[in-house]
């Protein structure tokens, strides 16, 4: 297996436009954000996250409001409305309820037999870190030259034209976070996306998200490092070179706010700890790949004695077992419906997973770390769901579209402002073919900050990238009209 | 599922004390009454019909049967009966952990073997996979040897899934290799070089088999294989045994039917990513292809043509497709060809064609038994909680041989351990 992706990811986060805070938190930093403009905000400290660096481009088209009419409506909060109308306007979800009035310019979707959910959010994914195709030149997604690497940023590796993203869109994702692989302790800072065409990554970058870092746990950094005989090559070796990190993070943010308060000489920037600083004040969220139940206490631990909070563990095979854990410390888990067995750290899989961490009252959501995977997690919820149903629990598909909207919105630090269908929040709304928790449901329509930005039934709001024209045939795009890809 | 017997007590408990009863029971006759059932055979579809097991076979099926004696009643209603599935492409029982080197048989490397490299005796019956895919509805499979240096990975067999040891059902069934990228990556660069170790290989087989006991005395001119991997090949050429060639461009696609045709060989196309552009071919050619539905990313520059219908547009031009699980997900979670089978039909394949793609088509590409119901037949099916193809429906009742099977599995066994996680020591005395 290539140590490329399976074998390298994690995740952990933090929060900011945050809803729900839950944890401790410190920090301050006031992002202005959330759907406004990105600013090098950060009223009362050192400014580490350094939002302002690359900032969000993303602008929504101007679009009319578009009223939804009459749909079977998963709203993300726990509920299930039928016949229920739902208005998208100014790019924000402006109304739901019944026999809302249709604009006088606009679109309607007739929703009938129609179901509606809030974009998906997969808060685990590589696309344009690893494109398609995937060639030599392509492996952009895992600075495997040291254990850490907290200085790199996913967001600098994003090739906008990956024409992956366009499928995952045709899936109903709506947002993503690109993350850096897991071959390193610390892989640097992953990166929340709208799914959106862009010529650059700031064109999608997702205005106020604040940043993760990628740690991982296991198998992957001790594989790397110990082949190349250096530390670590064990477990034990993993830990020692977190907390070494975490050590040298809080003299360096000890360091700069002492100079933010009491001026001097500037000290020195370094943007490896400079990433871990900005975790350490709570403006970055870890998002921690980490498989095992044991591995997941001991991060827990770690996060406690150096106080800082982990946003969520991913992949996380083994969460059940810790599901209380999890809950106890306020940390999401996201995981697969049912991958396993291509490494030890994945034999101890059980398809209740999401549904037993769920039901510890933990905060569970799927993800992909896949192409292909993210074009299907309505389907690996669904199976998800049926698992924990099987096990016992009550669990209707109001309640498990959470887990593909408001928890991993929840993970990504951006719950205030998208992962469920409220008044107020960002118009990122599925329009589904039918109940989407089936096989056969397909996303038809898919707003995003309001715009139709993928219509099943109409090639022309379906995007392809540079990369799809020309391909195969020179007069036309990678696929022939009505191709379903 | 509801038993009409005493042993009835609620969904979860009548599963498992029909397991208890059952999986001691010999010669058993089960009745399933009422069910929708897709037999894929003569037979059709039954809407509401009734299936009678006795002896391992069933006996018969229609639509009503009515009262029979039988130890097992089950209330079919709402249900779906299919054959097992059966996957076209694994390593069950020939791996456990992927990247556990000492749990892996299906390859090997510095060796001077290919054609003739044949793993059967390394199949595993009691690897961890075989009951998880079981309780996913598995009940066949064939189980391939993989390939890091050469063209030609070796032998492939078929295997029941009850976990027996002597569940390998045909050996020496199919030849594996390697055309398109991977295949020019292991014949040192091009697919041209590929191709010709390919039509050497066939060719010197057929040198051999025309002047054996020269060859094997020695009074011949140096040939480029070891004699058993041109041994290996001998059922190839005669048309006994199946070539699964991978390629996904269409342009290698068709260089492999002109190859066949040469040779007169019968090869299976596993990939096909770009089959649907060349699918009037496979179809003349009688060629059928294995596909990897959900594998629509344009992840290689051999794969430009990717796309979700390929199984619909491959099967309407006539060629026959089967469907195997999501590649990313591997032999582990084999049983997931039916999610992709669903999305295919999703994606315009007919639903029984969906059915067929996972169960009677993968029979009949590689010449073993199951894949339909026929009374007569072997009992191996499965009772589903609604669609077969339907990611929210799982399988209630498998049988193999007319018995039925444990769901249990360590997917099951760990969700019951740690339902309700809490501190303390007492997970570690549940069983």
């Amino acid at each position: 297996m290539r140590l490329s992706w399976k074998v390298v990811k994690s995740p952990q986060r933090r929060w900011h436009c945050p809803l729900v805070m839950w944890g401790a938190l410190m920090a301050s930093v006031v992002l202005t954000a959330c759907g406004g403009e990105d600013k090098e905000t950060h009223s009362d400290g050192p400014d580490f996250a350094r939002l302002g660096d690359f900032p969000s481009t993303y602008q929504p088209d101007e679009a009319a409001p578009v009223l939804i009419r009459g749909a079977t409506v998963l709203t993300g909060t726990g509920e299930k409305l039928l016949n229920t109308d739902l208005l998208l306007k100014e790019g924000k979800i402006a109304a739901i309820g019944d026999n809302l009035k249709a604009p006088k310019k606009g679109l309607v979707v007739e929703g009938a037999g129609k179901w509606v959910t809030p974009g998906i959010i997969d808060v685990h994914s590589h696309l344009g870190d690893y494109p398609a195709p995937s060639i030599e030149s392509s492996q952009d997604g895992n600075e495997m030259t040291s254990p850490n690497t907290a200085q790199v940023w996913a967001e600098h590796s994003v090739w906008t034209q990956d024409p992956q993203f366009a499928l995952a869109l045709a899936g109903g994702v709506t947002t993503l976070q690109i993350l850096p692989g897991s071959a390193n302790l610390f892989g640097g800072r992953g990166i929340t996306l709208k799914n959106v065409p862009g010529r650059s990554v700031q064109d999608m970058k997702f205005p106020g998200a604040p940043y993760g870092l990628k740690m991982a746990c296991g198998e992957n950094p001790k594989r790397v490092y110990g082949g190349k005989g250096s530390l670590p090559s064990t477990r034990m070796g993993n830990v020692a070179g977190y907390r070494q990190a975490w050590i040298d993070a809080a003299a360096y943010k000890e360091k700069w706010e002492n100079y933010h308060i009491n001026g001097g000489d500037a000290p020195d920037r370094d943007l490896q700890m400079e990433t871990l600083a900005g975790v350490l004040n709570g403006d970055i969220l870890v998002h921690n790949h980490c498989y095992r139940g044991e591995e997941m206490a001991i991060m827990m631990d770690i996060a406690r004695e150096f106080d800082f909070q982990i946003s969520t563990f991913h992949h996380a095979v083994e969460a059940y077992k810790v599901a209380d854990l999890l809950a106890k410390n306020n940390v999401c888990a996201a995981m697969w419906a049912d991958w396993w067995g291509f490494k030890h750290e994945a034999f101890d899989m059980t398809e209740a997973n999401i549904a037993i961490v769920d039901q510890a009252k933990a905060c569970a959501m799927i993800h992909s770390d896949s192409a292909v995977g993210i074009q299907h997690l309505n389907e690996e919820t669904a199976k998800a769901m049926v698992a924990g149903q099987r096990a016992g629990f009550e669990i209707q598909p109001r309640h498990a579209v959470t887990w593909m909207t408001r928890n991993p919105a929840r993970a990504l630090g951006i719950d205030d402002v998208t992962g469920t269908l409220e008044k107020g929040k960002m118009a990122d709304v599925v329009v589904w073919s039918s109940n989407p928790f089936s096989v056969y449901a397909k996303a038809e329509q898919v707003f995003i900050d309001g715009v139709l930005m993928y219509d099943r039934n109409n090639p022309a709001r379906q995007p392809h990238s540079d990369f799809e024209l020309g391909i195969l045939d020179a007069d036309g795009e990678r696929l022939p009209e009505g191709g379903e890809r | 599922m509801g038993i009409s017997n005493s042993l009835r007590a609620g969904v979860q408990a009548s599963l498992f004390c029909l397991l208890g009863f059952a999986l001691g029971a010999q010669g058993q006759t089960i009745l399933i009454k009422d069910a929708r059932i897709l037999t894929l055979g003569d037979q059709g579809t039954l809407e509401n019909g009734d299936l009678l097991v006795r002896d391992g076979k069933i006996l018969q099926i229609a639509e009503e049967l009515g009262d029979v004696a039988a130890e097992l009643i089950i209330d079919g209603r709402g249900k779906v009966v299919t054959p097992g599935l059966i996957a076209p492409s694994s390593e069950l029982g020939l791996t456990e952990i992927g990247a556990a080197a000492s749990t892996n048989d299906g390859a090997v490397v510095e060796q001077s073997i290919g054609a003739a490299f044949d793993p059967v005796v390394a199949f595993n019956a009691r690897s961890t996979l075989i009951p998880f895919n079981r309780a996913g509805g598995l009940t066949r499979a064939i189980v391939l040897p993989a390939s890091e240096e050469k063209i030609f990975a070796g032998q492939g067999f078929a295997i029941k899934l009850t976990g027996e040891f002597d569940s390998v059902t045909d050996r020496q069934l199919v030849q594996k290799v390697y055309f398109g990228e991977y295949g020019a990556q292991l014949a040192g660069g091009s697919r041209a070089m590929a191709f010709t170790q390919l039509e050497s290989a066939l060719q010197q087989a057929k040198e051999y088999s025309d002047n054996r006991d020269q060859i094997r005395r020695g009074q011949w001119r140096e040939l480029d294989f070891t004699l058993d991997d041109l041994e290996a090949l001998q059922p190839v050429l005669r048309g006994e045994q199946r070539l699964l060639v991978s390629a996904d461009r269409a342009s290698d696609i068709l260089q492999l039917l002109t190859l066949a045709d040469t040779y007169q060989i019968r090869p299976i196309i596993i990939g096909a990513a770009e089959g649907w552009m060349v699918a009037d071919q496979l179809a003349k050619a009688r060629v059928p292809v294995v596909v990897d539905v959900l594998g629509n990313t344009p992840d290689a520059f051999e794969k430009l043509g990717a796309r979700m219908d390929n199984a619909a547009l491959l099967h309407k031009a006539g060629v026959t497709v089967a469907i195997s699980g999501p590649g990313y997900a591997g032999s582990h979670n084999s049983y997931l060809s039916r999610q992709a089978a669903g999305n295919a039909v999703a994606y315009g394949l007919p639903f029984e064609e969906g059915v067929r793609s996972v169960t009677a088509n993968v029979a009949e590409i590689f010449g073993i038994d199951g894949g339909v119901l026929a009374p007569g037949g072997a009992a191996e099916l499965v009772v589903w909680s609604g669609d077969p193809l339907e990611v929210t429906s799982f399988a209630e009742l498998v049988l193999i041989d007319g018995k039925p099977q444990s769901l249990v599995n360590r997917s099951t066994r760990l969700r019951d351990r740690y339902l309700h996680p809490k501190a303390g020591t007492g997970h570690g005395y549940k069983n």
